[in-house]
């Protein structure tokens, strides 16, 4: 048995192996950076994305319904790699470090400022729980209000596809929770360096 | 090394003409961009797609090529390309430049 998760790409929904979501975001990321220079570059990334779906889609059948490592690999094969694409050297190695060590704040579920929502996604629970725990938070003594206000300044909002794989991407272990924790001191050392 | 150059020689050679190559393609039709990946692999000026998605919006954005959206028998909507107004002057400037081009190989050729 493995864990699927479910993502949109171009405007369609898949299911896919969570080993193969990973591979599929560190994908997308290095495009993303291959043309964020450009002023077309969201365009860009659309097309791909919904060229990405068309494959995808042509691949599944009835009976087969989550994507596997072998169908991301083909239709990588099919796109080009990120070196292939720009015919040259890509900075990448980088992005697979940052990878699964962001968390964001979700603009497709939120209340306010999407806060509970992209903490949520991070360890795949529901939002509410921590909309009930903020709110208590902040009627005892406004705390909770407090935090919240902070982590919606310092949260980055999931805008790519890549950014929104990665922020529903990653399972709760001792490891996130530190990530998480040291994500949040670094912004906040930022913040004050700045 | 010798076979790596001639090997990068003629991706560079490739890359220079693919822009020619698309607009003279939509010359012809309007097309999806499935279609005119079809073609440019055909005639081997293309190896992945993913080389002609940025091309297309550079195309686009520069008001040579245009794109209507058209519902696909499978599937979403797709983006149709077309040649706009100075978009067939540009081509027909690059028909001018593709001559002179082979004429000056041609020319050097012939005297060795």
């Amino acid at each position: 048995m493995k864990t699927v998760v479910d993502i949109t790409l171009g405007g369609a929904a898949f299911h896919v192996d969570e080993e193969v979501c990973q591979h599929l975001q560190h994908y997308l990321l290095r495009l993303e950076r291959l043309f964020a220079g450009e002023a077309g570059g969201a365009e860009i990334m659309a097309d791909i994305e919904s060229r990405m779906a068309e494959l995808f889609r042509e691949r599944l059948t009835r009976y087969r319904q989550v994507l596997l490592r072998h169908d991301l690999e083909a239709v990588m094969a099919i796109l080009g790699s990120p070196e292939a694409i720009s015919g040259g050297a890509v900075a990448g190695e980088e992005a697979t470090h940052v990878l699964s060590r962001r968390f964001y704040r979700d603009p497709d579920r939120r209340l306010f400022g999407g806060v509970c929502a992209g903490l949520a996604a991070r360890f795949s629970w529901s939002p509410l729980i921590f909309r009930i725990a903020f709110t208590a938070a902040a009627m005892a003594g406004g705390f909770g209000l407090a935090l919240y206000l902070v982590l919606w300044l310092l949260l980055p909002e999931a805008r790519t596809t890549a950014q929104k794989l990665e922020m529903h991407s990653t399972p709760v272990t001792i490891g996130t929770i530190t990530a998480f924790v040291k994500n949040g001191v670094e912004s906040v050392r930022k913040k004050i360096n700045l | 090394m010798a076979a790596m150059n001639t090997e990068n020689t003629k991706a560079q050679m490739r890359k220079g003409i693919l822009e020619y190559c698309i607009l003279g393609l939509l010359l012809r039709s309007s097309a999806y961009a499935v279609d005119i990946i079809n073609e440019l692999r055909k005639a081997e000026v293309i190896v992945v797609e993913g080389t002609l998605y940025p091309l297309l919006t550079r195309l686009k954005n520069a008001g040579l090529l245009s794109y209507r959206w058209e519902e696909s028998p499978q599937g979403p909507p797709r983006k149709y390309y077309e040649l706009t107004g100075p978009g067939r002057s540009y081509l027909a400037e690059l028909d001018q430049a593709w001559e002179e081009l082979v004429d000056s190989v041609q020319q050097i050729r012939a005297k060795k």
